[in-house]
């Protein structure tokens, strides 16, 4: 069995710098591909979702996108690219 | 009696079911660990439980699908050693019964929809996940650390409250944190649910077992309203538009009894699943 044709989405960490306070793409994925996480814990707490760095956007499920381009649509930055091979 | 209630169930009380047996949910549960041991491989220490070793799993989809599907059936087969969390769908009146036998009980915010929907619960009106045991003194005690602490809740609080998000259409899944300790009711609906998104799309199952019953419509009360339609979270209903009855397939059936509640007419009832032959081994 062939690796599937999965989307490759590529999220723009420079660009995309404040996932949590924005989540546009987090609401608006119909396939809830998007999942986002602290990369910045301080002592085990998090810190401010609206300090630039402190949240990540992943794709964790880019395997139930559809390619339908919605976030790419929604984002304010254009970060989001998303390619099918 | 699935595979969980073998492990961790006792015939004297609870049926026999997993989380209806008091030694799940007593102190001496929470941390097994014998003095000089490193805690045992599978959740003995439940916040550094089943993490890793899921990740791994889960990014063989995008480089080895095969390898994943083997993955997954390996560890489906593992059963109560898994590297996965154990879950099963239970109805409300399960999740009351559980209400009365757990205590601390405390509602918290639910981590599965922080991160899939970045969807914050700040206080005890927001909150939708139950929080069960002595873990939640913890939780308590640093409210920075677990995202936004914990609301206690008396017996008769956390039925109405389980009530509450049963109206809204979530399902209970209740959960194991550590061993065979019940640490949890989720109020969990798909896609946004971990352990639902893991069964439904990658067909991991110990997360998201079954419930012991199963839906059933009778044909003579049911007025086709379609109210039971929009509640199922598994795709088991739909409207039939040849009979204008709702019609469950019951082999896909969770048994969660979200179309139970919502039934206005009391058409739906839930029926052991182990007396239906075909679907007492299906969990």
């Amino acid at each position: 069995m062939a690796v599937p044709n999965f989307a490759a989405i590529d999220i723009d960490r420079s660009k995309c710098t404040i996932p949590f306070a924005c989540k546009k793409c987090l609401t608006g994925c119909l396939q809830s591909v998007f999942s986002v996480s602290a990369i910045k814990v301080e002592r085990g707490r998090e810190t401010n979702p609206n300090e630039p760095g402190t949240y990540a956007l992943h794709a964790p499920h880019r395997d139930k996108c559809t390619g339908c381009n919605d976030c790419i649509e929604l984002c304010p930055e254009d970060a989001i690219t998303v390619t099918f091979a | 009696m699935n595979w969980v209630d073998e492990a961790f169930g006792d015939p004297e009380f609870g049926e026999g079911r997993w989380y209806l047996n008091p030694k799940n949910h007593s102190r001496q549960m929470y941390k097994v660990k014998k003095p000089g041991e490193k805690p045992a491989a599978f959740g003995s220490d439940p916040e550094a439980q089943s993490g890793r070793k899921m990740g791994e799993i889960m990014q063989k989809r995008f480089t080895d699908p095969e390898e994943f599907e083997k993955l997954v059936k390996e560890a489906n087969a593992m059963k109560e050693k898994s590297p996965f969390q154990i879950g099963q769908v239970i109805p409300l009146e399960e999740a009351k019964r559980v209400a009365e036998l757990s205590y601390p009980v405390a509602s918290m915010s639910c981590i599965c929809r922080i991160g899939a929907r970045g969807h914050e619960e700040r206080n005890e009106h927001e909150y939708s996940c139950t929080g069960l045991g002595v873990g939640m003194l913890k939780w308590e005690r640093w409210p920075e650390r677990y995202k936004g602490g914990v609301n206690f809740m008396s017996p008769e609080e956390t039925k109405e409250w389980l009530t509450k998000w049963n109206k809204k259409g979530m399902v209970h899944i209740i959960m194991t944190f550590g061993g065979s300790y019940v640490g949890g009711i989720c109020n969990c609906d798909y896609p946004d649910c971990g352990m639902i998104r893991n069964r439904v799309d990658y067909g991991i199952t110990p997360g998201c077992l079954k419930s012991p019953w199963v839906a059933t419509v009778d044909f003579d009360d049911c007025n086709g309203c379609g109210v039971c339609v929009q509640r199922c979270q598994f795709g088991a209903i739909k409207f039939e538009v040849t009979t204008e009855k709702t019609n469950v397939d019951q082999f896909k059936c969770f048994g969660c009894g979200l179309c139970e509640t919502a039934c206005p007419t009391e058409a739906i009832d839930l029926l052991d699943r182990e007396s239906l032959p075909a679907l007492k081994e299906v969990w």
